[in-house]
């Protein structure tokens, strides 16, 4: 899978250029509040249930900077990615204890045809290993920069 | 939305989870992406938690649906069930505002509308 064809699953309406959330259920409140805005999902409370129970498995924050909140549930038909950024940095229970600030928020049916899940999951987290495309996507104006960056890198 | 519904697909998808952490190949791919499984007993309890709120008729009626399909809730797309592809009557829309767990007349298993 191309990271063109991960791009395909999100658009400028799942783009938070500047979460407001000053803690992680806030923030994940926040992540639900526009997947809800951006789509035809109506099922808040099934989604927020998800992401929570995701994270009490094992925190998605992995990478420096960087989470990506992810699962599967119903109350979506297709995958489904919202991107988020937080400039100032959202404690998210991370690995190396910094705040969060870039988000990758994947959603996907319980019958994911094709692995397009994992294998979306998988190429985002291998992309943004590097340090200077994370500040790159921090800094660029819009969603059409943002994945222009993101392309390009 | 029903409140016994609502509790059926966090039930549905919270079971789906703790199945892919048990999963190794699938836990293996999820490691090598650099994520930590090791809440699993969190789920576990999360999941024994929802169930209490579950009604015993939902909540037997759903154990013998996944134990008969796999998965008990379906969505349906396109007036579809998804479980079953047995076209769903478009009286059942309506009803579905009416706060009701509804079931495929032809399979059974519990209807959702995503």
């Amino acid at each position: 899978m191309t990271l063109t064809e991960v791009l395909k699953h999100t658009s400028p309406a799942l783009f938070l250029s500047e979460l407001q959330a000053t803690d992680k259920q806030s923030a994940l409140e926040e992540i639900v509040g526009g997947l809800i805005a951006g789509t035809p999902i109506t099922n808040r409370d099934t989604i927020l249930q998800m992401l929570q129970s995701r994270e009490q498995l094992g925190s998605t924050a992995v990478g420096p900077g960087i989470a990506f909140p992810h699962g599967r549930t119903l109350a979506v038909r297709q995958l489904t990615i919202l991107i988020a950024r937080a400039a100032r940095g959202i404690p998210f229970d991370s690995i190396d204890g910094a705040p969060t600030h870039l988000f990758f928020v994947l959603i996907a049916p319980p019958h994911d045809s094709g692995n397009q899940y994992i294998r979306s999951l998988a190429v985002l987290t291998d992309k943004l290993q590097s340090a200077e495309l994370r500040e790159k996507l921090m800094a660029a104006p819009d969603y059409d920069g943002f994945c222009k960056t993101l392309q390009e890198a | 939305m029903n409140q016994q519904l609502q509790l059926l697909v966090a039930i549905q998808d919270l079971e789906q989870m703790i199945r892919d952490t048990e999963d190794e190949t699938r836990a293996r791919e999820f490691t090598e992406m650099g994520f930590t499984l090791n809440g699993l007993d969190n789920l576990k309890k999360s999941l024994i938690e929802l169930e209490t709120q579950l009604d015993p008729r939902h909540r037997n009626y759903y154990r013998k649906l996944t134990q008969k399909f796999g998965h008990a809730v379906v969505p349906v797309i396109g007036n579809l069930c998804m479980g079953c592809f047995a076209n769903i009557p478009s009286s059942f829309v309506s009803v579905t505002h009416e706060n009701k767990v509804l079931h495929c007349e032809n399979c059974g298993r519990i209807l959702y509308w995503p």
